[in-house]
């Protein structure tokens, strides 16, 4: 397990250091390394730490392990075939954590970052819709059933195309730099994370590769079955670099802009599953 | 489609009313147990605000008497919503969640701002609003199934009216209003944390767990 745990983190801080290597690119920009996150990991780790005089102390530490274990504990869910909807929960509940980073602090800057991650909130129901349009045909949630249910079946990505939109929605909305980002813009500082530094900030990288490979991991799962590994890695990579492309070629929208269009996809996709529902 | 939420880990049976545990509820049930024990020994945060008009800035202190209310309400929270994780009866589920529903207004409502009070009004309105067709829900499952154990209404044997499903989902909704409340002036006006990520973190939960219920029974 402590293997596979390092190799997730690692793999998917190498998969945001090629996001940010193809948005640069894309940009005419020679951009930083693809290994930056990982160096970004290292270095946090090894800096001067402490926690502001105005934060919750215990919050403001705690919330770190959290978003840990919260993920670590999904990288448990795939690599078991558990239940699609624990990833589910543990998806929205990272929304808590960023609302916790930020709130923690006292720091202005923290705060807005926090509450703009709660207001999002619509950028979850796609991922409900997911599991509810999955649910319909496969009649089963645990992931080893998808998975099952697939190789008889063929890829659910065939079966039910705007199911794998609104996953690519929720990819999309937790992408750095994307036209969702609102919670980390340049007009907030690094938003939820700008007091969280030195060892904390370490935590939040580890956080953050994990939570990339554990949501790529799902969406090929849960949409295309089983593959040999390094297929999966691959996979995972093309992936990645269309959601570069995506966030290279959008602009940041506004917080309004951003609420409003995940509410609208949201929608679409709520009317879709129950088009699908009354067709089954 | 009986074990949505994984394989039941543990039952724990009080006569006919049952919790249990499964990789979904435990999930549910130790984050609301972690950031309870977060708001039992963590201090508020010092909330830093820009004095309007120059380069100044102040830090908001809370009084003993308002933290030890918004502490006392946000564990109340923690644990309301706790039994609304694992409890395997639909009448214990909407009595915990109008609880959730109750502390979260408690929280916001301690805070001696006329702003943030105007907002706690408005939330406490939809949450007593949503208590209506919540119990309505649980009555309707009584009614025409005559049991009120998810246990036993996901077996099959009696079908749940739609009516009844959507009557609860309706209820939660104003129950777990604070997500959409996080753009109003307790957000802001109010030092939040640990004790306004309890309204967040409950309604998330309970939301959570009505989808599981939803598709349970």
């Amino acid at each position: 397990m402590i293997a596979e745990l390092l190799f997730a983190t690692f793999f998917g801080l190498l998969l945001l250091g090629i996001h940010r290597k193809v948005i640069a690119r894309i940009q005419r920009r020679p951009g930083p390394p693809v290994w930056q996150e990982i160096l970004h990991m290292l270095k946090f780790s090894f800096k001067t730490t402490w926690v502001p005089a105005t934060a919750s102390a215990a919050l403001f530490v705690g919330v770190v392990l959290v978003a840990i274990g919260i993920w670590t504990a999904a990288l448990l869910v795939i690599l078991s075939g558990g239940s699609l909807l624990v990833i589910f929960a543990i998806y929205m509940l990272h929304k808590i954590v960023e609302h916790g980073f930020g709130l923690s602090s006292g720091s202005p800057y923290g705060k807005f970052g926090g509450v703009r991650s709660v207001i999002s909130a619509a950028s979850e129901i796609p991922l409900f819709v997911t599991v509810a349009a999955i649910a319909i045909f496969t009649k089963s949630l645990m992931i080893s059933d998808i998975v099952a249910y697939q190789e008889v079946h063929g890829p659910l990505l065939a079966t039910i195309p705007l199911a794998a939109v609104a996953m690519y929605v929720v990819l999309l909305s937790k992408m750095p730099f994307g036209p969702f980002s609102i919670v980390e813009s340049k007009e907030l500082v690094s938003g939820y994370k700008t007091e969280h530094f030195g060892v904390w900030r370490a935590g939040l990288e580890v956080c953050n590769g994990l939570k990339t490979y554990v949501l790529l991991m799902t969406f090929i799962l849960v949409f295309i079955g089983s593959l040999p590994f390094w297929m999966i890695l691959v996979a995972m990579i093309l992936v990645t670099v269309s959601l570069s492309f995506v966030c290279a070629l959008s602009p940041m929208l506004s917080p309004y802009d951003s609420v409003t269009i995940q509410t609208l996809i949201a929608g679409l996709m709520v009317a879709y599953v129950a088009l699908l529902g009354v067709m089954s | 489609m009986n074990e949505i939420g994984g394989a039941p880990l543990f039952f724990l049976e009080f006569g006919d009313i049952v919790i249990y545990f499964t990789p979904f509820t435990l999930t549910l049930f130790l984050l609301a147990l972690v950031f309870s024990v977060f708001v039992l020994v963590s201090r508020p945060e010092r909330q830093i605000d820009i004095a309007f008009g120059g380069d100044a800035y102040y830090a908001k202190e809370i009084s003993l008497s308002e933290l030890r209310f918004r502490r006392f309400m946000s564990i109340a929270c923690g644990l309301a919503c706790m039994g609304a994780m694992v409890t395997g009866d639909v009448f214990d589920f909407t009595l915990f969640v109008s609880l959730v529903g109750i502390c979260n207004v408690g929280i916001v409502a301690a805070v001696r701002s006329r702003h943030v009070q105007n907002a706690a009004y408005q939330y406490g309105l939809v949450a007593l609003a949503g208590t209506v067709p919540m119990f309505a829900a649980a009555a309707m499952v009584a009614a025409t199934t005559g049991t009120l154990s998810m246990l036993e209404l996901a077996k099959g044997t009696a079908t749940v009216p739609v009516a009844a499903r959507a009557l609860l989902v309706l209820g939660v909704m104003g129950e777990g209003m604070a997500p959409f409340y996080a753009a109003k002036a307790e957000m802001f006006r109010a030092p939040g944390a640990p004790y306004v990520i309890m309204c967040s973190l409950s309604s998330l939960l309970i939301f959570l767990r009505v989808a599981e219920v939803i598709l349970l029974i």
